[in-house]
């Protein structure tokens, strides 16, 4: 699932409408600096809405959740 | 800020489940590995990956799945299941941390009240695993028989039937369930499926995810 979803994205974020914000936010989910996340949140609903928003932070954790799986059960891409 | 009611329902599952009596652990001892996973994820400079702040092999596990996920190894694992954590503890301490530490990440993201553990359910083990359990080629845990016939994600918690089911309820809420999934359209009117991608893969690659 994750390595589909890399290659879904591809790696031109900003070809995404709000790419940019997005890829800002999931960085900065990512890290631990809370100013830089409050930050990139109000930029991502700045241009689109708390709705978008949230949606964006439930895909983020879910993904928080995943890697986990992944990585604690030794999880191999089918060869 | 309105969270979507089916997935402010999800997280009050999740976090319940995980504080409640478990397949081999109670629901004290499984609050106790969610709050070593929490801490340690929201701990901006944990303890490198190799100490074990707790001397005790299922809270130590639960520290470096919180912080340190992508350096768990399976000569690691093998090394803990030596020291004495049962292979099923493994599984079971893995589907408490997935399953507690969802709420806390979208809390963080969103800006919202970081939500607290609940009171841990009172009550023994129910001791409930799969019907026959068989070692993988595509996992270093046990899975449900027959292994490798599903994605590695898939069947990673299948040896605990309840681990799993909270799981992909969590997944269908935060993300897309299967269904949703063979449709390369769908979305929730807020992100597109590319936008989705976007965030989970950027999120994947900074955790080192390598799966």
């Amino acid at each position: 699932m994750l390595s589909w979803s890399s290659r879904e994205a591809g790696d031109d974020a900003t070809a995404l409408p709000h790419g940019a914000e997005l890829r800002a936010f999931a960085e900065a989910v990512a890290g631990h600096d809370d100013d830089a996340l409050t930050r990139a949140r109000a930029a991502l609903v700045a241009a689109t809405d708390e709705r978008f928003m949230l949606d964006a932070a439930a895909v983020a954790a879910n993904f928080e959740m995943m890697t986990r799986v992944a990585d604690g059960t030794g999880s191999l891409l089918r060869q | 800020m309105s969270v979507r009611a089916d997935l402010a329902e999800a997280y009050r599952v999740a976090s319940l489940h995980a504080v409640s009596p478990g397949a081999r652990f109670d629901g004290a001892r499984r609050r106790a590995i969610a709050q070593a996973a929490l801490d340690a994820y929201l701990d901006p400079a944990p303890a490198p990956p190799w100490v074990r702040p707790y001397g005790d092999l299922a809270l130590d596990v639960a520290h470096r799945l919180g912080a340190h996920a992508a350096t768990i190894t399976r000569e690691w694992y093998e090394q803990v299941i030596t020291e004495g954590l049962h292979p099923l503890e493994w599984v079971e301490v893995v589907g408490v941390v997935i399953t507690s530490l969802p709420s806390a990440a979208f809390a963080r993201a969103a800006g919202l009240d970081l939500p607290a553990l609940p009171t841990a359910v009172a009550g023994t083990p129910h001791g409930r695993e799969a019907d026959e359990l068989a070692p993988a080629r595509l996992n270093f845990v046990p899975v449900a028989a027959p292994a490798d016939q599903v994605a590695a994600v898939v069947q990673a918690l299948s040896a605990l039937p309840d681990e799993w089911d909270v799981l992909w309820l969590l997944a269908g809420a935060q993300y897309m369930s299967d269904r949703q999934m063979d449709d390369p359209l769908w979305n929730r009117g807020t992100l597109s499926r590319p936008q989705m991608e976007l965030v989970a893969s950027r999120l994947a690659a900074l955790r080192d995810c390598l799966f």
